[in-house]
């Protein structure tokens, strides 16, 4: 009896080890980011103060604004997110649906441009961004963004297609129905949920990119992941601006993330699971 | 796959030639768009990658540019900092992904016979994840890993250990790194492994049990070979992410102190971005995706073989 309780003791005192581990580098910046100056460098760290937005007022409005920060991230994000959908939603129908010569050599190309290393495509992209004047704008950036988007959401959208019932789109032919309005009328309304859960992952990785967005951004397109070190010097460091910066740069995916709590172990696994399978 | 009832149906008049032929035409149109831009974004630039890795391409000294023929491949075989690189990514790919199936695997087989509070992890496991590296680097740098100020080092001192430069004696810094990778990814292998427990038939632990199998040999036995797809599986993908892992690493440490963070993917960055050497640079990114390609092809293997 003392043994199962024991027991029942260390396994929640484990969980609540690793909850908190997981949990307090995201709840400390959070604290953090809530603190005057003179809180945040108390010795020892203060978990009771006074909350104040000041930070986030600073950062907001203040004279080094992050604002147009967030914004570019934004219309990175979202016209990445935009032009993959608009492509990789015909193209995953075809993998999925459609019968032509070389569609497993097809599949397999898709997946295989997701394994060049990130640093191999933006070196020679940056030498030809250069030379086209391309280098800190939003089409140089969103279009490179696009060798990690359109393989990952072709793949994703592909799984969704595979599930819809093949009568669906003979009962339209039957009736008629030409290819692109059965696609279009049929097929796309079934596959609603998965064109959304797409959507939040392609903009999350959008905005989340960093290798990218450093070595193109400049004083027109910043984004947040690159604004940020505005607030680390060698000298010091804004400490709660810096954390007011991070949780900003955190909020939209923690809260995409949430929303598609239980599409996330598809989102992360897509490609893995096929790809292997289609030998 | 759903495919095949309609592809195996005889295909014999002119009629179903005719259908044939226009449906391989609209999957043309439909694949085209997307095709041509993933060729021009990643197809493309890995041929001038080749082209640039058997130049001289420095933007520092342009007069001296021109093709080098393999000379940038055999300095790089004599370069010390390239193969201490491989060696970095080596360690860091290798020590995050045993980490991260281990601890991942662990916790998955202690969270699914929790009766309550799964709910919990199911949640909080996604924070991580979810995350920019970039982002969890510059807090783990600051908040958490900064001497005297950050929560690590506050418990460092606490502990009896004495602040330490977590980021500036090479060791800790190494060992800082794969810690700060661990933590953010570990939750990705939590939940698929998580996942896939949840799947795994009733009947055969219910058979297991009542053969008396101990908990370990029911471990052993049953819930291993079931799981080692998703085990595999989850190698594979962390093992790729972490030998281009970058972001983390650049903000954190920035490859240092000296090189001793510096994994080939930032060596190649640092040479093309910061020192300039186009063609230098593009060598070490082809001997990168040389790496990738043979460790894949090795887990691939492993993947197959039963």
């Amino acid at each position: 009896m003392t043994g199962k309780r024991l027991r029942i003791i260390a396994v929640m005192a484990v969980s609540l080890i690793f909850l908190l581990a997981w949990a307090f580098p995201i709840l400390w910046s959070v604290l953090n980011s809530l603190k005057t100056d003179q809180d945040v460098l108390a010795y020892p760290p203060k978990l009771l103060f006074a909350p104040t937005l000041d930070a986030y007022r600073d950062v907001l409005f203040g004279s080094s604004s992050i604002l147009p920060n967030l914004v570019s991230s934004m219309i990175i994000s979202v016209g990445t997110t935009i032009i993959t959908m608009v492509m990789a939603v015909p193209a995953a129908y075809a993998l999925a649906r459609l019968r032509f010569r070389g569609k497993k050599a097809a599949g397999f190309y898709v997946l295989v441009t997701q394994m060049l290393p990130p640093v191999g495509i933006i070196i020679p992209y940056f030498m030809i961004l250069r030379n086209i004047g391309w280098i800190d704008t939003y089409q140089g950036i969103i279009l490179i963004y696009l060798s990690f988007s359109l393989p990952f959401a072709i793949w994703l959208l592909v799984s969704y297609f595979e599930d819809i019932p093949f009568e669906m789109e003979e009962a339209a032919y039957l009736d008629g129905a030409s290819r692109m309005k059965t696609l279009w009328r049929i097929i796309i309304p079934q596959v609603r949920g998965g064109i959304a859960v797409t959507v939040v992952f392609v903009f999350l990785n959008a905005w989340n990119e960093f290798l990218f967005a450093v070595v193109l951004s400049g004083n027109t397109v910043r984004p947040v992941t690159v604004a940020m070190f505005n607030f680390v010097s060698v000298e010091q460091t804004l400490w709660t601006k810096l954390a007011a910066v991070s949780v900003l740069a955190m909020l939209p995916v923690i809260i995409l993330g949430v929303v598609a709590q239980k599409h996330i172990v598809k989102g992360l696994t897509v490609g893995a699971v096929k790809g292997g399978g289609r030998r | 796959m759903t495919t095949t009832d309609i592809a195996s149906a005889p295909v014999g008049g002119g009629y179903d030639r005719l259908l044939a032929r226009r449906e391989r035409r609209f999957a043309s149109a439909l694949l085209a768009p997307a095709f041509v831009a993933l060729t021009a974004t990643t197809t493309f630039p890995l041929l001038y990658l080749v082209w640039t890795s058997a130049h001289r391409v420095d933007l520092a000294m342009p007069f001296t540019n021109g093709y080098v023929g393999l000379e940038n491949y055999a300095v790089l075989l004599a370069d010390d900092r390239f193969w201490s690189s491989l060696l970095v990514s080596l360690v860091y790919t290798g020590s995050t992904v045993v980490l991260q199936v281990v601890i991942g695997l662990a916790l998955a087989l202690l969270v699914m016979d929790m009766k309550r509070g799964q709910g919990w992890f199911r949640l909080i496991a996604i924070l991580p994840v979810v995350l920019s590296p970039a982002v969890v680097g510059m807090i783990w740098r600051t908040f958490m890993l900064a001497p005297e100020f950050g929560i690590i080092d506050f418990l460092a001192i606490n502990a009896g250990l004495g602040s330490q430069n977590w980021l500036g004696e090479p060791k800790l810094a190494m060992l800082s790194v794969i810690a700060i990778h661990t933590w953010q990814w570990t939750p990705f292998a939590f939940m698929v492994l998580l996942a896939s427990l949840a799947s795994l038939p009733d009947d055969i632990y219910e058979a297991a049990r009542l053969d008396r199998a101990s908990a370990w040999q029911r471990f052993y036995r049953i819930t291993l070979p079931l799981l080692r797809p998703a085990i595999v599986m989850v190698i594979i993908m962390r093992t790729m992410v972490a030998l281009t892992a970058f972001a983390a690493i650049f903000t954190v440490t920035a490859g240092g102190p000296g090189t001793a963070t510096e994994i080939l993917n930032l060596y190649a960055y640092r040479k093309s971005f910061t020192e300039l050497s186009f063609g230098y640079g593009s060598a070490l990114a082809v001997a990168l995706l040389i790496v990738t390609v043979l460790i894949s092809g090795v887990l691939f293997a492993l993947r197959r073989a039963k």
